[in-house]
């Protein structure tokens, strides 16, 4: 984890951002708000991924993906590909989204949010589970609203690494 | 093709796309997939265990919180419904040795007193929409696939996706849910449909002149095997008659609370005295 240069790498942070999201998935809720939570893997997963381009495998999605799949009792696979998705489109973007200011990037991060939803949603269908409901839409919109929040916070926490840059 | 520049499509996103796409289908196509995989849900046990810490140590917190007074108070208040429920109590058992002779003269088998398991809730609304809650009871403990669960109130769901340790209850207001009931008043049979978070229950396929009212109360019918009956279920809302349309628009509200109480009852499915037909997933070792 430390390396040989004076500034530690410290590579478990990006991970422990990531743990942590999961767990607030899993965080038990009163049912109407937790209907309007984001989903934060995914939150986490395209900060980490605009930072860090060329550094985010796709495979770290992939699997906190199907975390989020185990954990949750889904379709397993379907967090799994609508993240691998996610990360490949955030790093690919991610040259011009960084230029953006912060409330358009919270638009992106709105879209972003929608492409999951809808692989998600086509995922259910075809597996024959119902994923149904309003709020499957207004999660996509909090999501871009906390935005700022996400980048803020998860930027002080890439500061305490050498990783990536703004 | 197009996007070979990037490069990265091919080489990077389609191996996981494949890989997901795999995966999906064992799912839906093979019983041993599904197995397989919720036996994985042990490496979730650990982060479902991190999450339910703050509201495990605000209970804690409140225990610690509570004066005597309030305790004393709360006691009083508990031996007073206790003195009430014991009274009812009486009158049950009275009218349930009465119901077992007057069954015995039917030669009818007589209603087996069901077995429960307490268990608390782990995490809530898994999945954004579908409504259900994970329970701390599992395969281990026997539970399987298909079994009741209940609260103070009334039903709560069934057992849908069963792990080692914990199982997830698809509660009856969700959407693809549809429980066989009757009206406690008339005896009326419906079917009583989930209608998503945050809405009524919808009864369906009852005609206009069924007799059926606001405020009537719903319980189970035992009709389909999945519910054991007369267990209290809904509330009448709501009811319109249209007269252009065949069959009435009734809304009920669930009497349980619906995975709002910290702990829920999983009932037991009946000896299979009355259910030898059909072969449905209810016993404890039927595995899915």
């Amino acid at each position: 984890m430390i390396g040989l240069s004076p500034s530690p790498r410290r590579l478990w942070i990006p991970f422990a951002t990531l743990i942590v999201a999961l767990v607030l998935i899993v965080l038990p809720m009163q049912g109407l708000i937790k209907g309007f939570m984001p989903d934060w893997v995914s939150l986490v997963l395209i900060y980490w991924a605009l930072a860090m381009p060329g550094r985010t495998p796709i495979a770290v999605g992939w699997f906190s993906g199907l975390l989020v799949d185990i954990l949750t009792f889904g379709i397993p696979g379907a967090h799994a590909l609508s993240k691998a998705v996610l990360v490949y489109i955030s790093a690919s973007l991610a040259t011009r989204i960084r230029v953006f200011p912060i409330w358009q990037q919270s638009i992106v991060v709105i879209l972003l949010a929608g492409v999951e939803t809808v692989i998600l949603i086509l995922i259910g269908y075809l597996a024959g589970e119902i994923i149904a409901g309003l709020h499957l839409w207004t999660a996509a919109v909090v999501a871009g609203l906390v935005w700022p929040a996400v980048f803020y916070s998860l930027r002080q926490a890439r500061r305490l690494t050498t990783l990536g840059s703004d | 093709m197009a996007i070979r520049a990037q490069n990265s499509f091919w080489r990077g996103l389609a191996p996981y796309i494949l890989l997901s796409v795999v995966l999906i289908a064992g799912y839906v196509v093979s019983p041993v997939a599904k197995t397989v995989f919720s036996g994985l849900a042990i490496i979730g046990i650990p982060i479902h265990f991190v999450a339910s810490l703050p509201s495990t140590m605000l209970d804690a917190m409140q225990g610690r919180l509570t004066s005597t007074d309030q305790l004393r108070r709360e006691a009083e208040l508990l031996r007073e419904r206790n003195l009430i429920l014991q009274t009812r109590l009486h009158r049950f058992e009275f009218l349930e040795t009465e119901n077992t002779r007057l069954r015995e003269l039917l030669a009818a088998a007589p209603q087996a007193v069901e077995k429960v398991t307490l268990a608390a809730l782990v995490a809530v609304n898994l999945e954004r929409g579908s409504e259900s809650v994970l329970v701390d009871k599992g395969s281990a403990d026997g539970i399987a696939i298909g079994q009741a669960v209940i609260d103070a109130g009334g039903v709560v769901g069934q057992i849908t996706k069963v792990s080692l340790f914990t199982s997830k209850v698809s509660l009856i207001s969700q959407e693809d849910q549809a429980v066989p009931v009757q009206v406690a008043r008339s005896g009326i049979r419906a079917v009583v449909y989930g209608g998503g978070a945050n809405r009524p229950l919808r009864v369906m396929y009852l005609d206009r002149n069924a007799d059926i009212r606001p405020d009537d109360v719903l319980i189970t019918s035992g009709l389909g095997g999945r519910y054991p009956p007369g267990y209290p279920f809904a509330q009448v809302s709501s009811v319109q008659r249209n007269i252009s349309e065949p069959f009435m628009t009734i809304s009920a509200t669930p009497l349980s609370r619906l995975g709002n109480d910290r702990e829920v009852l999983i009932l037991w499915p009946e000896n299979q005295r009355t259910m030898s037909s059909r072969s449905s997933p209810q016993g404890p070792e039927a595995d899915q």
